[in-house]
């Protein structure tokens, strides 16, 4: 029997200038990049990574990829110094293995 | 959990810049900061502390960073911190001075915060500060940099420098030490670079990040203490 591999998610910050702007694309294609430089083939071959939400307004996105790729992409996320080069910070805020309390905290986040 | 950043450089003159930059610490989930003045002074104003710690909700902690050239130069400029209520930190790439500046119990913590220091860190230097309790930083700073190959030379050179601190049970504390506030990292960032890129697992790198961290805030308080005469010898007032 084939087991479906167990998927997380994660919500990050984004820090930037009111004048930076990126679109979804972009911001992926710099995510993809910054795996396969620092972890190579072998860790993009397994972190199944998909972009679920970038929110300029709110300034958060949430991400999800495979359980076992966690340290990896909140490295991944850390190391990205630009994007369209423009500085900007990805501060990861959470890690859930649902996307129920990840909207959860979104809510509390936003309340705030 | 609450996060430690180590080393945050600031201009004790600028008392703006520190607000933003404590802000934009705060914004990052860092809950506890070591500020350092950029230029050395021999103590820091009490009145200027109490004005940084009135602006922000962080607990503010203070050090000193003495770049050493000499031998003399370290034996004069360590007299004026005898009785310092802040961390002392030493960098220098002179191993003598390193040895020296490990045995003395006025120095808190051996600093290697570039590449050229850290090809100076030696086993010898790791042995003593074990045995005498003194701390190790490594900073991070050094990570972000745009020319892969100088960055691979430099990770190699990380990786191989943590992993001799590690395996010398020595105090370890590695702290990020970034000017830019761009730069800036959360530790648990860090701590996840540290896991996937120089092998260090989990729970050790947030003891480097956090626990050590609060033990040298620890140790230094100890050591302004009168009640305490040595590690673990405290004078109880009896009836």
């Amino acid at each position: 029997m084939k087991i479906r591999e167990r998927q997380r998610y994660i919500m990050f910050k984004i820090i930037k200038d009111k004048q930076t702007t990126f679109t979804e694309g972009e911001f992926i294609r710099r995510l993809w990049d910054s795996v396969w430089r620092y972890f190579g083939m072998a860790a993009s071959i397994k972190v199944g990574l998909w972009l679920l939400e970038l929110n300029f307004e709110s300034s958060y996105g949430i991400i999800r990829f495979s359980s076992n790729s966690k340290e990896i992409i909140i490295s991944a996320l850390g190391l990205i110094r630009h994007i369209n080069n423009k500085r900007v910070i990805l501060s990861p805020i959470k890690t859930s293995g649902t996307i129920k309390s990840i909207r959860k905290r979104i809510d509390e986040m936003i309340k705030n | 959990m609450s996060y430690f950043e180590s080393r945050l450089k600031v201009n004790l003159e600028n008392l703006k810049q520190i607000k933003s930059i404590l802000n934009f610490s705060k914004l990052l989930g860092i809950n506890n900061v070591i500020l350092e003045p950029i230029r050395e002074v021999k103590k820091i104003n009490p009145k200027i502390k109490s004005e940084i710690q009135d602006m922000t909700s962080l607990n503010v902690y203070y050090r000193h960073c003495l770049q050493i050239n000499s031998l003399n130069q370290f034996k004069k400029k360590i007299r004026n911190y005898s009785n310092s209520r802040d961390i002392v930190s030493i960098e220098t790439n002179n191993q003598g001075i390193q040895l020296q500046a490990v045995k003395d119990s006025r120095v808190d913590v051996i600093s290697y915060s570039n590449l050229k220091l850290l090809k100076s860190l030696s086993k010898g230097v790791l042995s003593l500060a074990s045995q005498n309790s003194t701390f190790i930083e490594i900073t991070l700073d050094m990570i972000f940099n745009k020319n892969r190959s100088i960055q691979s030379k430099t990770f190699r050179k990380l990786y191989n420098s943590i992993n001799l601190v590690m395996n010398s049970n020595s105090c370890l504390i590695l702290s990020g030490n970034f000017s830019d506030l761009y730069d800036f990292r959360n530790p648990r960032v860090l701590i996840s670079i540290c896991n996937t890129l120089f092998d260090i697992p989990i729970p050790k790198a947030k003891k480097y990040f956090d626990d050590n961290p609060r033990l040298l805030i620890k140790s230094v308080s100890d050591r302004n203490n009168n009640h305490i005469y040595e590690k673990g010898v405290k004078l109880i007032n009896g009836d």
